[in-house]
C-alpha cells in the first residue's frame, strides 16, 4: 500500500466516524443552509456590486460613461459638510428617540404581564395600531389634531399656541413603539412562571421581581431592539416600514443617501456614503455587542459563543 | 386570590387589608392604562372625523370641526345659504337672497312671506350656519378606485405564501445559530448582522438587475416579493435566535438522551416554549408585507393586476393630497392588520406556553 492510498483510507475512516463535534457542526450548517444559500444567490452579488459602484462615478442616467475613480468618492465624503451633518443627525435621532421609545415599551410590556390588567387584547391592539398608520397620513393626523387642540382647548383658555415642529419627532417615536412593545412583551411572556413564584416565596416585591428577574431574562430582546433601532436610525433594516413616499425616511443619513441616489442620480457617491454609514453603524454595533457580554443574560454554558 | 374572595370564610383584618391593597393596586393599574391609552390615542379622533368630512369643508377656516353641511333654505326654487346675521334683535339666521358688496337682501327662513330683509354690510364677512352631517362619500370615492378588492386579495396571497417561507426558514436558521457548535459561527453571525445594516436602497440597482430580463426575468411577477423570504429574513432570524438562546439547554439534553434528533428537539422542545416570539415574528412579517411599497412599485409597476394594496393606496394618497383622502386611505389599509392583530392575541397568553414542569 502506498502513502496516497493509506491517506485515502484514513480520510474514509474519518468521514465514516466523524467526532460528535463535527457531526454537530454539519447538522448545524444544514439548518443554516437556507440563509447561507439565499445570501450567496440573492445578497452577495448586489452587495459586491454596490462595493464596486462606490469606486466609480456611476451615473444612473448615463451608465455607459462610467469610469473607475478609486477612492475619490470616499475622499469626497470628508469634504462634504452636509454628509457629516446627516451622519451626526442620525446619531442624534437615535439618542433622542430610542431611549424614549424603549423605556415606554418596557414599562408597557411590564404592565401587560400583570394579571390584574383587564382587556389586554383590546389595549394591545390599540397600542400597536398606530405603528401601522402610513407615514403620509401621520403628518396630517399630527398637524390636524394640533389644530383641533388649538381651536377646542388652547384658544378658549387663552393659552399660547403649541409649537408643533419640535414635537413631531417624539410623537412619531411614541407612535412607533408597536414592534418594540410586541417583542418585549413576548419575551416577558416566555419567562417561566416558576421563577416569579420562587422569588415571591423569597419575599421579593413587584419592583424587585422586575429588576432581578424580568430585566435579565428579557435582556436578549432588549439588546435586539437596541441594535435594530440603531440600524433603523442610520438607514438599515427597520422592523416596520411605514411606506414613505419618495423614499422619505425619518433617518437623516438615509434621506441624504436617497437624495444623492434618486435626485442627483449619483449612484457611485451614494454607494460610498452607504459604505461609510455601514462602517460607522458596524463600529457602534460592535461596541454594543462587546458591552452585551456584561448585561445580556443567556443561560447557556459555552461563553465563547455568547452574545 | 380567589380563596380570599370566598364569602363563607371568616376574614381577619390582615386579609382585609390585603384585599383592599389588591383592589387599589388593580384599580390604579387599570386607571393608569386607561389614561395612557386616552392620551396615546388622542390624535386618532382627527382621523375618523376627517374621513367623514365633506371635501370642501377643509377649505373653509370658519367651518366647524365636526363633519357638517351648510344649512340651506329653498326659496322660489333656489337653494339659499343661511348665514348668521347680526341685527338689532341679536344674531338671526337668515338666507342670503340677493348678495351685493355693501348691502344685501336676506330672507327669514321662519317667515318667508315677510319678503326680503335689507342688511347693510359686506355679506362675505358673515359666517354660514352648519348642521352636523357625516358623509360616507369619501369612502365610496376611495373604494370606487379600480380594483381595490383585487389589491386586497393580492396582498393577502403574497403575505400568506411568503409567511410560510419566512417562518420555516427563519426558525430553522435561528435554531442553527442558537444551538450548534459550528466552526466560525461567530463570523457567519456577523455576516448576518452586516446584511441588516446595509441600506436596502444601495443594493436596489444591482438587485433590480438580478431580477430583470438580463438574469432571472422576474419583473412583473410576485416572485421578487416572495422568493427572498424563503431564504429567511435576517432581522427575524436575529430576533428568534435571541429568544432560542435564552431557553435553558437542560430540556434539549434531556430530549437528546431520550433519543430525539435535532429536528425533533426543535419541534417539540424549542417551539412550544417560543409561541409568543414566533407569533411576533409572524405578525411582523405580515405587517411588513402589508406596508410594503418600495418593492411593489419597482417590480409590479408593469403588472397593474398584481399590485398590492398599500402601494395602490399610497399612489392614490399622493395623487389626491387632501386630508380626507389621506385619512380614508389610512383607515382602509389599517382594517385588516388590526383584525389580524386582535385575533392573534390569544397566542400571547401565558397558558399557551408549555412550561418546563409540564414537559
Amino acid at each position: 500500500m502506498d502513502v496516497a492510498n493509506q491517506s485515502r483510507l484514513l480520510l474514509k475512516a474519518k468521514r465514516a466516524k466523524p467526532t460528535r463535534l463535527q457531526q454537530e457542526g454539519r447538522i448545524g450548517l444544514l439548518f443554516l443552509a437556507p440563509w447561507l444559500i439565499g445570501f450567496v444567490l440573492l445578497k452577495a452579488l448586489p452587495i459586491l456590486a454596490a462595493l464596486v459602484f462606490s469606486l466609480t462615478d456611476f451615473q444612473m442616467l448615463s451608465p455607459e460613461a462610467t469610469t473607475f475613480v478609486g477612492l475619490e468618492n470616499y475622499i469626497r465624503f470628508f469634504r462634504d459638510n452636509e454628509a457629516g451633518a446627516s451622519l451626526f443627525g442620525s446619531l442624534e435621532y437615535f439618542l433622542l428617540t430610542v431611549p424614549l421609545e424603549m423605556i415606554l415599551a418596557l414599562v408597557l410590556a411590564a404592565i401587560f404581564t400583570s394579571e390584574r390588567l383587564k382587556n389586554k387584547s383590546l389595549s394591545q391592539t390599540l397600542i400597536f395600531m398606530t405603528s401601522i398608520i402610513p407615514s403620509t397620513s401621520i403628518f396630517f393626523i399630527f398637524l390636524g389634531s394640533l389644530q383641533y387642540a388649538q381651536r377646542l382647548i388652547l384658544t378658549p383658555l387663552n393659552l399660547p399656541p403649541i409649537e408643533g415642529n419640535g414635537l413631531l419627532l417624539p410623537f412619531m417615536a411614541i407612535w412607533s413603539i408597536g414592534p418594540g412593545f410586541l417583542i418585549l412583551y413576548s419575551a416577558m411572556q416566555s419567562v417561566p412562571n416558576e421563577m416569579y413564584e420562587a422569588a415571591r416565596v423569597d419575599g421579593a416585591g413587584p419592583l424587585a421581581r422586575f429588576i432581578y428577574i424580568t430585566l435579565p431574562m428579557v435582556s436578549p430582546a432588549i439588546f435586539f431592539t437596541l441594535v435594530i433601532n440603531l440600524t433603523g436610525a442610520f438607514g438599515g433594516a427597520v422592523l416596520l416600514d411605514r411606506g414613505y413616499i419618495l423614499n422619505f425616511s425619518l433617518s437623516p443619513m438615509e434621506n441624504y443617501i436617497n437624495s444623492t441616489m434618486f435626485l442627483e442620480a449619483d449612484l457611485g457617491y451614494a454607494s460610498a456614503l452607504a459604505w461609510i454609514t455601514f462602517a460607522v453603524m458596524m463600529g457602534l454595533t460592535l461596541i454594543l455587542f462587546w458591552s452585551a457580554r456584561r448585561w445580556v443574560y443567556f443561560p447557556s454554558e459555552d461563553r465563547e459563543n455568547e452574545i | 386570590m380567589k380563596s380570599n374572595r370566598n364569602p363563607g370564610r371568616k376574614r381577619d383584618s390582615s386579609t382585609l387589608t390585603k384585599r383592599l391593597w389588591d383592589f387599589t393596586g388593580t384599580a390604579m393599574l387599570n386607571l393608569f392604562m386607561l389614561l395612557f391609552l386616552v392620551a396615546y390615542l388622542s390624535p386618532l379622533p382627527f382621523m375618523v372625523i376627517a374621513s367623514l368630512t365633506p371635501r370642501d369643508q377643509f377649505l373653509n377656516p370658519n367651518a366647524p370641526i365636526l363633519p357638517s353641511e351648510r344649512v340651506k333654505f329653498n326659496y322660489e326654487g333656489k337653494d339659499l345659504i343661511v348665514y348668521e346675521v347680526p341685527t338689532e334683535e341679536g344674531i338671526r339666521h337668515l338666507a342670503l337672497y340677493k348678495p351685493s358688496r355693501k348691502s344685501s337682501l336676506f330672507i327669514d327662513p321662519k317667515n318667508p312671506q315677510a319678503g326680503p330683509i335689507l342688511w347693510e354690510g359686506p355679506w362675505r364677512t358673515l359666517k354660514s350656519v352648519y348642521y352636523f352631517k357625516p358623509t360616507l362619500d369619501n369612502f365610496k370615492d376611495f373604494l370606487s378606485i379600480a380594483k381595490i378588492p383585487l389589491y386586497f386579495r393580492n396582498t393577502i396571497i403574497v403575505a400568506l405564501i411568503s409567511e410560510v417561507g419566512v417562518l420555516l426558514s427563519s426558525i430553522a436558521v435561528a435554531y442553527g445559530f442558537s444551538r450548534f457548535r459550528i466552526p466560525g459561527i461567530k463570523y457567519i453571525f456577523f455576516l448576518l448582522i452586516a446584511t441588516i445594516m446595509i441600506p436596502s436602497n444601495i443594493t436596489l440597482v444591482p438587485t433590480y438587475y438580478l431580477y430583470s430580463g438580463h438574469m432571472l426575468n422576474w419583473i412583473g411577477t410576485w416572485l421578487p416579493l416572495i422568493v427572498p423570504h424563503f431564504f429567511g429574513s435576517a432581522v427575524l432570524i436575529f430576533l428568534l435566535r435571541q429568544n432560542f438562546k435564552s431557553i435553558p439547554r437542560d430540556l434539549d439534553e434531556a430530549a437528546m438522551l431520550d433519543g430525539a434528533g435535532p429536528l425533533r428537539i426543535l419541534i417539540s422542545v424549542i417551539l412550544p416554549q417560543s409561541i409568543p416570539v414566533v407569533t411576533t415574528v409572524a405578525l411582523l412579517h405580515f405587517f411588513y408585507i402589508w406596508n410594503e411599497t418600495r418593492l411593489s412599485s419597482l417590480y409590479l409597476g408593469i403588472a397593474p393586476n398584481l399590485q398590492l394594496v398599500s402601494f395602490a393606496v399610497q399612489r392614490n394618497q399622493t395623487y389626491f393630497f387632501t386630508p380626507e383622502a389621506l385619512m380614508v386611505g389610512a383607515l382602509v389599509v389599517m382594517v385588516v392588520p388590526v383584525i389580524v392583530l386582535f385575533l392573534s392575541q390569544r397566542f400571547f397568553m401565558k397558558d399557551m406556553i408549555v412550561t418546563q414542569l409540564e414537559k
